[in-house]
């Protein structure tokens, strides 16, 4: 057995915790000491009000996740950590974008929007607002066809994640 | 009964059968210290010089009493003088319930006078804090702060509480099963932590481990603090003498594992004995129970005891993998865990690797040599100490090259007698501890053993014991520099002595009397047992003062990024 025998990647943690006041905190704070990357954290109540549910994504190895999943489990609220895997669960991002525009690049603007069935959500003379939800990989390619028109703004939400 | 918030405190504090606690009064805490006179008769309050000497205080009582220690302090700078005492106790794992004052809700993130977000600061260094903002949730909040602290590996916990929730009034109840009183339901309106199942053995996990314990021909048996936080010290025993196996313990573990025993060869890792380290490197099997494996023990991750599996018992399954990876978990508590594998195994027999270990104790004892043939050694001073006690007293020390000299030298012979800050290392830590250690154990000596660096840092505390009548000992090794920080400066930076040259001109005797404790002084080899002789004898305060030479280094010693099987015996 040695250091980091697996390769660095992506990990999806569902993190169910006590909705109390400070949680996100505590959480964030196990991260930052103790040096995990966290690449997105998403977080809202649960339907029962006493919970909330996070969706961290995770860079690191197997060795680092396991301990990650550990550290949080210690903590006082944190009720259940599961380790996502690409096959029982499905894992949607979404994403506002602005880019510029002119009457111009306008067709070819939306021609793109159409083929990832995007939605506009907004659109001025100098720029279009669009919103889409879907892979963080089709979100990436998504965002590329955009690069030549002069992207504006992202705003992504990071992942979520929900067992199948 | 109606009672105000500052009473509820009171009560709570009484039915986890608190009877001292620590601490220091102020603005945000006045109904609390108002509510400490009434109830003076059945809860002892000692004030202390400063609030870090409150912490490590209750640190030193937990410690020794394995009870939960209790310290008290006000807002702002009251609450942050804790927090180096908190972190010892974090890092040592002890249980310790420390109380802030805040100051009045509706004041509360305005930046008010002696405010301070302690539950912020103290976040990373407690298992838990809380700040309560409803009176009906301080009783309960209190409860869990206790069972937190207590429970699994234990640890310190914080509750803030705004002064105008220990002033309002709120019914109450005393209860008398706490562990019943704990509700899912109830935990959750008042969004306080549910209690979650402690980890338990798996019974596949305790066959193989069994498995790997009768096969082995050359087992090594290395325990850590959990042991003496467990009360697992008989079992202990009782598994190393089924294994046949020599026992090494850790800093935190001294005294866990009787040292007189032929079994008990030192500790492990940097300032460990040569016995431990060829014991390391020729087992075929490594049993490590309570320990964490921390950096000052494996020294190089990457080189320690690669050659053979190594088995791993703890009750923080969070341990498991962290520093070093390890073969076989067995997650539970150790007194358990230890039970069922000693009354599972067949008696081993290991005579030619028990006859091979206690070669090499007798081929490297630990020794040192003074400089002038009349010259004061650690090893003479704190021999000496140790049989003038035998295994009665309680040790505490700072932390430094004294530290390890008393973990080397004094022989440990039981549980909870060797108090010290391993993973923090906090100097400072000793005076307050030994103050807490002698309130929970007034029958025994209490003797703390520091350097002239950490005797600097917090003796106010001597006012303290003066004050309480608390007869601790201050044995002081000075040898006006701070010899292991110089130790380091020799070895790796050329002896350039940065700093470190203290040669203060404190009059240690004068001051000792200056704050009413008693005092002599040690200078030479004859004068070490007459003069603790008289030390023990006095039940006062007593600093005694005793002159080393500074350039005694402290080993063996496993440089920085060397493997903890290879040690240096010389510095020459």
């Amino acid at each position: 057995m040695s250091y980091h025998e697996s390769p660095e990647r992506d990990y999806v943690l569902s993190v169910l915790a006590q909705n109390n006041a400070g949680v996100l905190l505590r959480i964030a704070g196990l991260f930052s000491r103790r040096c995990y990357n966290i690449k997105s954290i998403v977080a809202a109540q649960t339907e029962d009000a006493a919970y909330s549910q996070m969706i961290i994504v995770v860079q690191g190895d197997d060795r680092i996740v396991r301990q990650v999943d550990k550290q949080l489990s210690k903590l006082a609220e944190i009720e259940q950590v599961t380790v996502l895997s690409d096959q029982d669960a499905v894992v949607r991002e979404h994403l506002l974008l602005k880019v510029k525009r002119t009457d111009k690049t306008s067709d070819q603007l939306m021609a793109i929007a159409n083929v990832f069935h995007a939605s506009i959500l907004n659109v001025t003379p100098e720029n279009l607002m669009v919103e889409l939800t879907g892979s963080a990989q089709t979100l990436n390619s998504f965002i590329e066809c955009y690069k030549p028109y002069t992207i504006e703004k992202i705003l992504r939400t990071g992942a979520m994640a929900m067992e199948k | 009964m109606l009672l105000t918030g500052a009473q509820i405190i009171m009560e709570c504090l009484l039915e986890q059968q608190v009877d001292t606690v620590f601490g220091y009064p102020g603005g945000a805490v006045l109904n609390i210290y108002d509510a400490l006179y009434e109830y003076q008769d059945r809860i002892h309050h000692i004030c202390t010089a400063h609030e870090q000497g409150a912490a490590h205080a209750a640190d030193g009582y937990a410690r020794a009493s394995g009870k939960t220690g209790v310290c008290i302090a006000t807002s702002g700078p009251g609450a942050t003088n804790l927090v180096t005492g908190i972190a010892t106790a974090y890092m040592d794992s002890v249980p310790v319930v420390a109380i802030t004052g805040n100051v009045n809700l509706n004041l509360l993130g305005l930046d008010s006078f002696q405010e301070v977000d302690i539950t912020g600061v103290t976040m990373p260094i407690t298992k838990h804090n809380f700040i309560v903002k409803k009176i009906e949730n301080l009783a309960d909040t209190l409860r869990h702060a206790f069972r937190i602290a207590g429970e699994g590996r234990k640890g310190p916990v914080l509750v803030d509480i705004p002064k105008d929730i220990t002033a309002q009034k709120c019914e109450f109840t005393r209860v008398k099963d706490l562990a019943g009183t704990f509700d899912e339901q109830r935990e959750r309106e008042m969004h306080l932590p549910i209690v979650k199942p402690l980890p338990t053995p798996k019974p596949q996990r305790l066959e193989q481990a069994l498995e790997l314990l009768q096969r082995s021909e050359r087992p090594y048996i290395y325990a850590g603090g959990g042991v003496i936080s467990a009360g697992a010290s008989p079992e202990l025993r009782a598994f190393a003498e089924k294994l046949d196996a020599p026992v090494s313990c850790s800093l935190m573990c001294q005294g866990g594992y009787d040292q007189a025993d032929r079994r008990y060869l030192g500790m492990l890792g940097m300032h460990g004995t040569v016995a431990s380290a060829k014991t390391l490197q020729h087992c075929d099997l490594f049993v490590a129970v309570g320990t964490r494996f921390s950096d000052r023990v494996i020294c190089n991750a990457g080189l320690f005891a690669k050659h053979c599996p190594i088995i791993q018992i703890d009750i923080d399954p969070a341990e498991f993998n962290k520093n070093i990876d390890v073969n076989l978990r067995v997650s539970g508590d150790a007194k358990e865990i230890l039970r069922i594998l000693t009354e599972k195994l067949g008696q081993q027999e290991h005579s030619e690797w028990m006859a091979r270990v206690a070669g090499w104790k007798e081929q490297y004892p630990l020794e040192q040599k003074a400089s002038q043939p009349d010259g004061v050694t650690p090893q003479e001073v704190l021999e000496t100490l140790a049989r003038l006690t035998g295994d009665e007293a309680i040790i505490t020390t700072d932390v430094g090259q004294h530290q390890m000299w008393a973990a080397q030298f004094y022989e440990f012979r039981r549980p909870r007698q060797f108090l010290t800050s391993g993973g923090l290392g906090t100097m400072g830590f000793g005076l307050g501890a030994a103050i807490g250690a002698q309130v929970a154990e007034p029958g025994r000596k209490v003797i703390n053993i520091t350097g002239d660096g950490s005797f600097h840092m917090n003796c106010s505390e001597l006012a303290t014991a003066v004050k309480y009548r608390i007869p601790v000992i201050d044995l002081l090794l000075d040898n006006t520099v701070l010899g292991m920080v110089r130790q380091w400066q020799k070895l790796f930076y050329d002896w350039r002595f940065s700093q470190t040259t203290l040669e203060r001109a404190t009059d240690y005797e004068m001051l000792a009397r200056a704050f009413g404790a008693k005092a002599f002084t040690i200078r030479t080899k004859g004068e070490i047992e007459p003069v603790l002789r008289e030390a023990l004898n006095q039940d006062c305060p007593v600093v005694v003062h005793c002159v080393i030479d500074k350039d005694v280094n402290v080993l063996p010693m496993v440089p920085a990024g060397a493997s903890a099987e290879e040690p240096i015996t010389t510095m020459e």
